[in-house]
């Protein structure tokens, strides 16, 4: 039956995370027929980003997606994809990934036993809340919910918000019941745990884009030959560039259920505030990162 | 027994020895407890911080994820040798002795075997895994490196005590046996089969049968499976484990088991019976309802069904006998109506469905408060049916005595209003609310002065010992549960589940057959966390409610705490009543059938939910 490979996935059956890997599997089939098993295990059921990342190292999933921020404990230098307001749109984003920076970053994955067969872009991330809060200005003493990461928690504490690291699971309850007030997430994920249920606004920042990787365990491509790790490299590829196709309608149709349901979506105002705030976070993290030019430069890309 | 009365130790060096074993246990004990103390501070202090200055603490839940997986480790050599340690005996009492004193060294063996796994395993994690944690700027190699010296730890005293209890000889075997275990599970057989997990269940209900703690059953069964194509390396098998326990809603676990040890050391759990049997005591079998009756109110503030069978084998029990209820029946209604307290917010067995599943906690709690309305019932029904014979009401309680002992329970009954005021209104999240109940008792009991320092230490000293028992366990299911997943037994579940179809009744029939079936062998947290992830797709995709099926899936296996052959609550409410087990496995019958006849309630409604039109469903 070929070589088990143990896959682990965040999400369900029909979302683009597990989706991914029934088409790399397809395409598997096609072009090294009988040479890969891969055993797809849904819904996080060997664990949440940082748990499958270990086993990565381990030895005991083979491959996985993973967001950048979830591997920044062991190459911190890829949160410069995770900066505020650097990236403009897709294109953007996709472009400097294909130039050096992505090389650069590949390498550093590598050397930590992450062999990176691409990237992905999980959409933007934008701000939720109870109100159409569109300005830096009315984010300034909300209570809002962040991911467990200095960067997010420095990006609005800048804004004079306060900031409270809630795990996901508990968050739609600490919404609700009004531990916090806000929190910032993708609009596929927005929908996916119900959030609109408890923050109908969703106002579009577009502040981080969530850029992920596709990636393998080192021992495990070790042990390939020469032609099998160019099937399966070109498998995933051609998967990265459609779970894009997916993200995007996933979010599409993800907004169309919230509106439905009681969702309402802003338009963000006053971007030189937004983005005056974001960059005291990319002068603070300029050291960690390769400097302030490396991140301008990024910035000046076409 | 009578083989450590020959032994070859002289009895001066035994009693050596025995003080050595004792101050080691001590010594661990207490740092547990200091280590859940610092837990709690710390989750105090996010709380009251964000309270006054608005912001949270970035770093506080990682830190107290980490010092939970101290805990574990700290609580792991006492889990292994204490009362804690979860061992099946009622299989090994049936053979004869030479045959009881080889499974007792079998047991060992496999217990150093999954010790070996968690030190040598963990070792290798700590080397390999790398890595540094953004928040806390400390390596994750740590929480590894805890679990390794936590298995070096276990092994120690699993032979001391064993020196001890048998021989140096019979501990050396158990040493010997242990070790070839663990090498021979790293070795490949070249066999490969076709479904690790067999293998691995196979070998963990050996170890359970001779009486191997269970959780140090479950690695030593993952590790074996290793030589047969298992698809778990040894490090992988303790990532898994230390994972299993990393996850922040167990947090709630430590502090629920506190505030139950504090509510009854501190008396105020005494005080919630007064204001029971003023309510209830008149009744047929008055004080068995009053029973039933504080054991419902103390569930309101404890999540630990072991907890309230504890409180009530030692308030509530004495009290029946002296009634004339014979102490089998006593200790059975006791058993009996503890479930409830996993069923009746905060739970601690929600919270772990919660953990393993991703389902909302906040919609499993007022899922438990639906279920807890109709078990309560059914077991008042119980008792008033069961209970001939004992005419014992007391005269009804004036409307004076029944104030006064109100405002004497309203310190107990102001926790629950506490917890469940403080996470409804928002003020505090689940895992905090726990530590806020925590707060609440120290608080109320050192003002009353019902309790002094030395009781919170003993408080602190015993909950870590239990939470770290539990904790264990959770995190020992982790990798089973991931061999589960790869080995694709839940497309064989589903299967199982759907055989008589695909719809909500037939779905719902077999589910709970395979649960009823699937309990009788496996610890009720084990249960939930291998069988819920597995259970829970195909209950959705045959239209039912996933928090309606978590909850029905949670009654079920709780009814498994009253049955054979690992009836956990039973045999605390048996082993402090000193009523043996088989009799009150007989005395609980009547009220097993309430229960199930509950069950059948709750699951009929759930499976007509699906069909029902919007109109009556927005009733509830
Ligand atoms: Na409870
Ligand atoms: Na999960």
């Amino acid at each position: 039956a070929g070589r088990p490979v143990t896959v682990a996935s965040l999400l369900g059956e029909d979302k683009p995370e597990t989706r991914i890997w029934r088409r790399i599997s397809e395409i598997l089939a096609k072009t090294a027929p009988g040479r890969f098993d891969l055993r797809i295990v849904a819904n996080a059921a060997l664990g949440g980003e940082k748990e499958v990342a270990e086993g990565i190292k381990l030895g005991s999933v083979q491959a996985s997606l993973s967001t950048i921020s979830a591997l920044s404990g062991w190459v911190p230098e890829g949160q410069i994809l995770d900066l505020p307001f650097l990236f403009r749109d897709r294109g953007h984003l996709k472009r400097v990934l294909a130039g050096p920076l992505g090389d650069e970053l590949k390498a550093k994955y590598e050397a930590q036993g992450f062999v990176v067969l691409g990237f992905i872009n999980y959409g933007a991330r934008h701000l939720l809340a109870k109100e159409p809060i569109t300005t830096p200005a009315g984010i300034k003493g909300k209570r809002i919910r962040v991911i467990q990461s200095p960067l997010h928690t420095e990006l609005w504490s800048g804004f004079g918000a306060f900031p409270t690291p809630i795990p996901i699971p508990e968050t739609y309850n600490a919404l609700k019941s009004g531990v916090v007030d806000a929190m910032d997430l993708t609009k596929s994920a927005y929908v996916g745990f119900k959030l609109h249920e408890v923050v109908p606004w969703l106002i579009e920042t577009g502040h981080i884009w969530a850029t992920g990787v596709v990636y393998v365990s080192a021992s495990f491509w070790k042990g390939l030959s020469a032609e099998d790790k160019a099937a399966f490299a070109a498998a995933a590829a051609e998967g990265a560039a459609h779970f894009d196709e997916l993200i995007i309608a996933d979010e599409e149709a993800s907004m169309a259920k919230a509106k439905a349901e009681g969702g309402k979506v802003a338009q963000a105002e006053d971007r030189a505030g937004w983005e005056a705030g974001a960059r005291k976070v990319w002068t603070s993290f300029a050291p960690k990162l390769g400097g302030m030019a490396k991140i301008e430069a990024i910035a000046a890309t076409p | 027994m009578s083989l450590a009365a020959r032994g070859p130790v002289p009895p001066a060096l035994r009693r050596q020895s025995e003080r050595g074993l004792v101050g080691v246990s001590a010594v661990l004990e207490w740092l547990g407890a200091t280590v859940l103390g610092l837990l709690f501070t710390i989750v105090m202090l996010a709380v009251l911080r964000r309270y006054l200055f608005g912001a949270g603490l970035i770093w506080s839940d990682e830190l107290a994820i980490w010092l939970n997986v101290a805990l574990v480790a700290l609580g792991m050599p006492l889990a292994a040798t204490s009362a804690l340690s979860m061992r099946l005996d009622v299989l090994v009492r049936l053979l004869p002795g030479a045959g009881q004193r080889l499974a007792a060294i079998l047991a060992d063996a496999v217990a150093v075997h999954g010790a070996l796994v968690i030190a040598i395993g963990g070792a290798s994690v700590a080397a390999l895994v790398g890595g540094t944690s953004t928040v806390l700027g400390l390596p994750e190699s740590l929480r590894f490196a805890a679990f390794a010296v936590g298995g070096g730890f276990t092994v120690l005293l699993l032979l001391w005590r064993a020196a001890l209890d048998r021989s140096l000889a019979a501990a050396l075997a158990s040493l010997l046996i242990g070790a070839g275990f663990y090498l021979a599970a790293q070795g490949a057989t070249g066999l490969s089969l076709g479904a690790p997990s067999l293998v691995a269940a196979l070998a963990a209900g050996f170890g359970l049968l001779i009486g191997a703690p269970l959780p140090f059953a479950l690695l030593a069964g993952v590790s074996l499976s290793g030589a047969f194509g298992g698809l778990l390396p040894e490090p992988a098998i303790v990532q898994n484990t230390v994972s299993g326990v990393s996850k922040f809603l167990l947090l709630a676990i430590p502090f629920f088991l506190l505030a139950g040890e504090l509510l009854t050391a501190g008396g105020l759990a005494e005080r919630l019976v007064r204001f029971a049997a003023a309510l209830v005591g008149h009744w047929r079998a008055g004080l068995a309802q009053t029973a039933l009756v504080a054991s419902t109110l103390f569930s309101g503030a404890s999540g630990s069904s072991v907890a309230n069978a504890a409180f009530g084998a030692k308030v509530m029990a004495p009290a029946l006998v002296a009634r004339g209820y014979p102490p089998a029946n006593a200790a059975a209604i006791v058993a009996g109506v503890s479930m409830i307290d996993n069923i009746i917010p905060p739970s601690i067995a929600f919270l772990i469905l919660a953990a393993a599943t991703n389902l909302s906690v906040g919609s499993l709690l007022v899922g438990g408060f639906v279920a807890g309305a109709v078990l309560v019932p059914a077991l008042a029904i119980g008792i008033h049916l069961s209970v001939r014979g004992v005419v014992d009401e007391a005269p009804k309680a004036t409307a004076a005595e029944r104030g006064r002992s109100f405002v004497g329970a309203l310190p107990a009954i102001g926790l629950g209003v506490v917890v469940v005021v403080g996470i409804r209104f928002g003020v505090v999240t689940v895992t905090e609310a726990s530590a806020l109940a925590v707060a609440y008792a120290l608080v109320v009991c050192l003002a009353l002065r019902s309790l002094d320092l030395a009781g919170v230490g003993r408080a602190l000293r015993s909950s870590a010992g239990e939470a770290a028992a539990v904790g264990l366990l959770i995190g020992a299911s982790a990798p089973f549960a991931f061999l589960l997943a790869v080995d694709r037994v839940s497309d064989q579940m589903a299967g199982l589940v759907t055989a008589l179809g695909g719809g909500p009744y037939a779905v719902m029939l077999l589910a709970n057959l395979v649960l009823l079936v699937a309990g009788l062998f496996l610890d009720i947290g084990a249960a939930i966390l291998l069988l819920a992830p597995l259970m829970l797709p195909v209950a959705i995709a045959a239209g039912l409610d996933p928090i309606q099926f978590g909850v029905i899936l949670v009654v079920n296996l709780m009814i498994h705490g009253l049955t054979p052959p690992l009836g956990i609550l039973v045999y605390v409410v048996s082993g402090i009543t000193r009523v043996p087990a088989a009799s009150v496995f007989r005395a609980v019958l009547p009220l097993l059938a309430a229960l199930l006849a509950a069950l059948a309630v709750l699951c009929l409604g759930a499976a007509a939910w699906p069909s029902l039109p919007p109109s009556i469903k927005e009733l509830f």
